[in-house]
């Protein structure tokens, strides 16, 4: 570093409060949805190396930190004073933008003709165009169908509106009103950004402000790297899966290979299948990208809460992303709703790191965050509302019992007062609340997921659930703690009418339906035996573990007299169930993986990989239909007999060797 | 006569103030508190303030009182054991919250501890449909068994929300009265009875609260009376509101949560009215005192309130005066990290034991500790001499500090250092900001915590020659510890200033305000002394010190209307019907204002005479309105003459109120969209009556300081004139560098600032070259 500590604290420190005030310049103009409510949206000064120098902190999307604007601003051309660049396309900005609805802006900082840094500021609009309305859904197989795609181009230009791209943005959204509203918010952002740095540089000179940008990312860079120093060095591999990608009924493995060495920690994602003909792709272009690090921000931040956010955090951090991968598409893959795997590869990351420092690490959270969607059909048209952000808890960890009922793994969302939801939509909200027995069992507990039950009031209803997933596969526990419970979805629970779902798109209900979403629930840490059975007690007077559960799954009976509840005795006469190979995971994946083990899809995946890009997909998808073939419909929810087993490997196995054989 | 005594009720001290408006006179008293029981020191303070007045109990008129014995309650979580009652389904209605995590950034983070443990919360068969429609109404065995649940619950106190209840309170109302029939002498009390506005868990926080804090309060208020009457005070008791106006103490013991955040809302409102007085429309309040700092935000002369603030990290939706905390108070902790970067805050040394000057076991160094090492405070004079302090102590402490602070790597590169040996002016002070957020504390606000290294500290109080200053208030510290002491002092003090400047500029950014045009007014023990080196930071350019700052809280008391907020929600279109029922609603609630204030001169106290004084009633209403479909409402203000008759309020004049509003925010308005009606709200003030216009004898224009004495500021000595507060005369005017010491605290005029001091005894700081 070569400005002195006190100005570089000074300086740094002032580009900070500067980012927020832009950020609070953002919130106070707009009247976005996205804004108001969500509060997705940031702001932030990027260096003249385009890595962002400061970041604000407690306001707007935290997770965006890593990103770079380098690759936007040289796309848009010479730039000169009073220039602003637009764009939303996440291949042609380098992964700047991460999906279409997320409109960005740069504004180059001039001083004496010289650019000395961008300010940038970012909205989730409303609607970008595209197949559906607000342009996201799983279902969308290529970019095409998510929206306007803007590659970086000038939306200002040495300070005069280019009208032309607004009449193009504005035909091509189904809210062109709200986005331009959007647009007017973040050019005053990007005004008091500019002021605010032409002070800085009034008081503390260009020198110094050019010098304190690398400085400023240096010092967080050493910061970070001495707390991914603290959890030891070594490679530990981890793999987890999304229930399926939404257009068939196959999982999607994420691999990651975590190597921690002198400070630095190397992310492999190679082993992870190949990209997916749905919305979940992510596309970091290659790079240590925001949406496939960000268990690690958080668990630095975690470590070191007073670390500066830049650019810095992501100096010890690297990547080997495949091409062509779910984390490293190909264009015109389809990116809309990457924050689905985005959630999975958290779990795989801290489920990596966790083996290289157990007792840091907790076990995965619940894993989703799933906006419960109703549609009706009104005389008036059609009205749709988000009922409430379903997410689960969060994962325990040496120490400390997860959290019940809340998760801002992914986005710390806001739901909506259900006095609201009812006012606007024709749905019963009967129950709103933690779900019993849910959180996994472990020395300490999971966090508990959430159940909702609403019952729809009116005709020509439809459910619409992004973002559904621990279905199948569980949050997993960690050092022998066991996984939580896997959600359920399901329309009229207790009648003869009872139908359980798995993912859906699109569901109809009749007037007088009830459906009940459970979500996931948490992994625990460490062996339930060892919980301390007035904890067990304490849990069950709190009613979020059941005298059942306690005796099945602590070992612990509790006894029930007039309404109080005591400890039996001996404390712990039961052993529970569970225990042995596999228990941290729970018996879908141990049942998932006695076929399609990790070794086998190791070699899948790399003779996929060999294949031509177009080739894989389709070849993907015959392999698994041959295996399968002689599986349950509904394996591995249902366990198939050691016979079926077999047969199925030998189907797999011949199939790989096929494959590896170039047939 | 009128004799209006206020009461302000802190950590360490009890503030009194009697107002004498026909004597044209404001006294002023500080009584060490007493936390165990804090009347104790109300009625002491009070029997020594009336012997100081030569008045007799019995001659007092009105006594208004603040307290924090609620708010500590919540942070500290030690209320009453509760029990909350809720509709079938909706038991997490407290886990599940508004569903947000503190930090999305901290694995680690867990959430709030909820006020009502999972075990104590009965659900009841009880609804309504949102119109307000009975949805499913409990029956007598329902009824019988929700109050067998509570009964064993073994809670002291319950709340009841029902699903909708806003819609028709009266229903709640009915089940409450039901279930106290089955357990009596349980307070019970429904959510839609005291705040009627939609969203559940707000309003369940609402009732819950009020049931958590309400056994406490009584009990202290009980206290309060009986120490009062047996003193031979016969005046009608108020306590101060959140809302920066006061209700009786019957009305307080009803409804506890709305005093909850009174006592820096009773400075706010003596500043108002001070700033009002001396002309001065838009100010920020910047209220110092031992364990952080507050502002507050008065545009055009009403201040700022806050429908969703925090107490003890829960969410507040009651209106309160707007204040956020800013960073570190008096006694906050100067230390070092492991990285030997210095920190001021936010830890705090309390009262108890304090600053490491005041000699009562305090071993880590404050804010006060600096202003003392520095010379800003003088040992010798601090409260008016009656608290005598170690400087010594306080000057070992920093030095010990600094030899644990980063070690300086490249002094050249530090900042231009300006040194001004001589007793002529030296540049203005180094400018410095610095600063990072820190969590989020009460209010909204952050307690900001800033950061210097040695490497400044290097520059900070050298000299260039090894002279003592000519005038040095240190004298009995070896001059080796001198040197690290200083360094330390002055670079806190610059930390703690860059800390606070941010957090007010976002403040003011998030409110798209120009600190320039704000005028600053400092109290608390600490305000005056910090005022200058903030406004110099953050652009404020006139600040005003009024008389007895420190105890201004207690004056805002004293002066305080009784004032009340009301809110129902409506959820409606705005169409005529909607119109109809809008006035329908607000007159119910002027309705319920007006009786409420008649109330509050019945219930005020045992006095024949009307209790407060039958000042100017003033109605205003308000209505929470968005297009339709937007997902945020807009509170717009609403004409209430035709509350008192006549027509006006109709549908038209309305819209046109909203669509003017979302034009002034957002620039546009949509006259297409439907308008959708959301809270209706009606404010309620009884004006106090006058307070005693103060007026000082006029100065000789020039006063001559009565001392001097070397002040550390940034890396600059400079000498002070020392002027005594008590000697300075309307009319007075001197130039900065200056220390203006009083009773209860001392100002701070750094180089280029001038003083003037106007009729009522305010001093006016401008800084130069600006107006």
């Amino acid at each position: 570093m070569r400005l002195d500590p006190v100005t570089l604290e000074i300086v740094g420190n002032r580009l900070g409060a500067l980012t927020e005030e832009m950020c609070l310049t953002l919130q106070r103009t707009s009247r976005s949805l996205y804004v108001k409510e969500t509060a997705d949206f940031c702001c932030a000064l990027a260096g003249v190396d385009g890595g962002f120098a400061a970041y604000p902190r407690g306001i707007g999307v935290s997770g965006f930190v890593g990103l770079n604007c380098l690759t936007a601003v040289r796309a848009a051309g010479p730039l000169e004073p009073g220039d602003v660049i637009i764009t939303n396309d996440p291949y042609r900005s380098g992964g700047l933008a991460t999906h279409l609805t997320d409109i960005q802006l740069i504004e180059p900082y001039f001083h004496d003709g010289e650019i000395v840094g961008y300010g940038w500021a970012f909205i989730h609009c409303s609607d970008i165009g595209g197949r559906v309305p607000s342009s996201l859904s799983p279902t969308n197989d290529e970019i095409y169908q998510e929206g306007l795609q803007i590659p970086p181009v000038k939306l200002v230009r040495a300070g005069r509106p280019n009208h032309d791209v607004e009449l193009l943005l504005s035909a091509n959204s189904r809210t062109p009103e709200a986005n331009l509203g959007d647009i007017r918010a973040m050019l005053a952002a990007l005004r008091t950004g500019r002021e605010r740095l032409a002070g800085v540089i009034a008081q503390h000179g260009v020198r110094t402000l050019l010098t304190a940008q690398d400085d400023l990312i240096d010092y967080t860079a050493r910061k970070a790297s001495a707390a991914l120093s603290r959890l030891g060095e070594g490679t530990h591999r981890f793999v987890d899966y999304l229930d399926d990608d939404a257009v068939s009924r196959v999982p999607v493995r994420l691999s990651v290979t975590a190597t921690l060495a002198a400070g630095r920690l190397h992310l492999d994602f190679t082993g992870t299948d190949p990209q997916v003909a749905a919305a979940f792709n992510i596309a970091t272009l290659g790079t240590a990208h925001a949406w496939i690090t960000t268990r690690v921000l958080a668990l630095i931040c975690t470590l070191d809460p007073d670390i500066a956010l830049n650019a810095g955090l992501m100096r010890p951090i690297s990547v080997t992303v495949p091409e062509g991968s779910l984390v490293n598409p190909v264009r015109p893959a389809a990116v809309g709703v990457r924050h689905a795997a985005a959630s999975r590869v958290n779990d795989a990351v801290g489920g990596a790191l966790g083996l290289a420092a157990p007792d840091v690490l907790p076990a995965a959270s619940s894993g989703l965050v799933v906006p419960v969607v109703v549609a009706e059909h009104t005389h008036a048209g059609q009205n749709v509302q988000v009922l409430e952000p379903m997410v689960g808890g969060t994962g325990a960890r040496l120490g400390s019992d997860g959290v019940d009922g809340r998760d801002s793994g992914i986005s710390n969302l806001s739901n909506n007062p259900v006095e609201t939801v009812e006012t606007e939509i024709g749905v019963e909200i009967l129950r709103y609340g933690l779900r019993r027995d849910s959180g996994g069992a472990g020395r300490w507990r999971g966090g508990c997921g959430l159940e909702l039950t609403f019952r729809v009031l009116g005709d020509n209803s439809r459910l619409l659930a992004r973002g559904l997933e621990r279905l199948c596969f569980r949050p997993w526990g960690a050092v022998g703690g066991r996984p939580g419970a896997p959600t359920e979805l399901i329309v009229d629970p207790g009648t003869p009418r009872e139908r359980r779902h798995l993912k859906i798109d699109v569901l109809p209900l009749e007037r007088g339906s009830v459906v009940t979403l459970l979500t996931s629930g948490a992994g625990g840490y460490g062996d339930p035996l060892l919980r301390d059975p007035a904890a067990v007690l304490r849990d069950v007077e709190r009613g979020v573990v059941s005298i059942k559960a306690a005796a099945s799954d602590y070992g612990v009976i509790i006894e029930e007299s007039a309404g109080v509840l005591t400890l039996g005795a001996p404390a712990r006469p039961v052993t529970p169930e569970g225990g042995g190979p596999g228990s941290e995971f729970g018996p879908e994946r141990v049942a998932w993986e006695s076929v399609f083990d990790v070794e086998s899809v190791d070699r899948l995946v790399a003779g996929l990989f060999a294949l031509p890009h177009a080739d894989r997909s389709p070849r993907r998808t015959a392999v698994y239909a041959a295996a399968l073939r002689h599986l349950p419909d509904d394996f591995p929810r249902t366990p198939a007999a050691p016979d079926r087993v077999r047969i199925s490997r030998q189907a797999l196995t011949d199939e790989i060797l096929k494959l590896e054989h170039g047939e | 006569m009128t004799v209006k005594i206020g009461i302000d009720v802190g950590g360490t001290f009890t503030d009194l103030v009697a107002a004498l408006p026909d004597r044209g006179q404001v006294l002023h008293h500080k009584e060490p508190s007493t936390p165990g029981d804090p009347s104790l020191a109300v009625v002491t303070g009070m029997a020594t303030l009336l012997s100081r007045a030569d008045l007799g109990a019995d001659q007092v008129t009105g006594v208004t009182h603040g307290t924090t014995i609620g708010l500590n309650a919540i942070i500290q979580r030690r209320g009453a054991r509760i029990a909350l009652i809720v509709t079938e389904g909706y038991r997490d209605v407290l886990e599940i919250g508004r569903s947000r995590m503190p930090s999305s950034f901290d694995l680690y983070a867990g959430k709030e501890e909820p006020l009502v443990p999972r075990e104590r919360i009965v659900e009841i068969a009880a609804r309504l449909a949102p119109g307000g429609a009975p949805a499913t109404v409990p029956d007598e065995g329902e009824l019988d068994r929700v109050a067998a649940r509570v009964a064993a619950s073994g809670a002291d106190a319950a709340a009841l929300i029902v699903l909708h209840g806003y819609a028709d309170p009266s229903f709640e109302e009915g089940i409450a009265e039901r279930l106290r029939d089955r357990l009596p002498g349980l307070p019970l009390m429904a959510a839609a009875t005291i705040w009627p506005e939609v969203r559940e868990y707000e309003r369940a926080l609402v009732a819950c609260l009020n049931a958590y804090i309400q056994p406490l309060m009584r009990e202290y208020f009980a206290r309060l009376e009986s120490g009062l009457t047996g003193l031979g005070v016969t005046a009608p008791i108020f306590i101060s509101a959140s809302n920066g106006g006061s209700l009786s103490l019957r009305s307080a013991a009803e409804r506890p949560i709305e005093t909850v955040l009174s006592g820096p809302a009773s400075g706010v409102t003596a500043a108002v009215r001070l700033a009002t007085a001396a002309g001065v429309g838009n100010i920020v309040t910047f209220d110092m005192g031992g364990t952080s700092s507050d502002i507050a935000v008065t545009v055009g002369g009403s201040p700022e309130f806050a429908t969703h603030t925090t107490v003890g990290g829960l969410p507040l939706i009651v209106p309160v005066i707007a204040v956020n905390a800013i960073g570190a108070g008096g006694g906050s902790v100067i230390w070092a990290d492991e990285h030997g970067v210095l920190k001021a805050g936010p830890d705090s040394a309390g009262a108890d034991p304090g600053p490491v000057a005041y000699g009562r076991g305090g071993t880590r160094p404050t804010v006060t500790d600096c202003y003392l090492v520095t010379g800003v405070i003088d040992p010798a004079t601090f409260l008016g001499g009656r608290m005598p302090l170690d400087a010594a102590a306080s000057a070992k402490a920093l030095d010990d500090l600094s030899t644990t602070l980063a070690v300086p790597r490249t002094q050249d590169d530090g900042p231009a250092r300006a040194h001004a040996d001589s007793p002529t002016r030296a540049s203005v002070p180094h400018r410095i900001d610095d600063g990072t957020p820190g969590a989020p504390s009460e209010q909204g606000g952050t307690p900001a915590r800033a950061s210097v290294t040695r490497d400044t500290l290097a520059h900070a109080g050298r000299r260039t020659d090894s002279e003592p200053p000519a005038h040095r208030t240190l004298d009995n510290t070896p001059d080796g510890a001198l040197e690290g002491a200083h360094a330390v002092a002055a670079g806190a003090l610059r930390v703690a200033t860059a800390g606070m400047a941010t957090e007010l500029q976002k403040i003011m950014a998030q409110r798209g305000l120009d600190p320039r045009e704000f005028t600053l007014v400092p109290f608390g023990g600490a305000g005056p002394t910090h005022a200058a080196l903030l406004a110099a930071e953050v652009g404020i350019g006139h600040i005003v010190v009024p008389p007895d700052a420190a105890t201004f809280c207690a004056l805002g008391a004293a002066g305080a209307d009784l004032r009340r907020d009301l809110a129902r929600s409506l959820r409606r279109r705005l169409d005529d019907a909607g119109a109809v029922r809008l006035r329908e609603v607000l007159s119910g609630l002027a309705t319920e204002a007006r009786t409420w204030l008649t109330a509050q001169n019945r219930d005020g106290g045992p006095t024949e005479e009307p209790a407060a004084e039958t000042g100017t009633v003033t109605l205003s209403c308000s209505a929470d309105m968005r297009y339709s479909g937007q997902a945020y409402e807009l509170r717009v203000a609403l004409p209430s003459e035709w509350l008192d008759g006549g027509d006006g309020l109709d549908a038209a004049v309305i819209a046109e109120a909203f669509h003017t509003e979302h034009e002034r925010l957002y620039g546009f308005r949509d006259a297409t969209a439907p308008i959708e009606l959301g809270t209706a709200r009606l404010a309620v003030t009884g004006a106090a009556g006058p307070m005693p216009a103060v007026a000082v004898p006029p100065g000789a224009g020039a006063p001559r300081p009565g001392r001097r004495r070397d002040i550390l500021l940034g890396d600059t000595w400079h000498t002070a004139d020392v002027h005594s507060r008590v000697l300075l005369g309307a009319g007075d005017a001197f130039d900065g560098p200056a220390i203006v010491e009083q009773d209860d605290t001392t100002v701070l005029v750094p180089p280029g600032w001038s003083v003037s001091v106007d009729a009522a005894g305010n001093l006016h700081l401008h800084l130069r070259g600006r107006n």
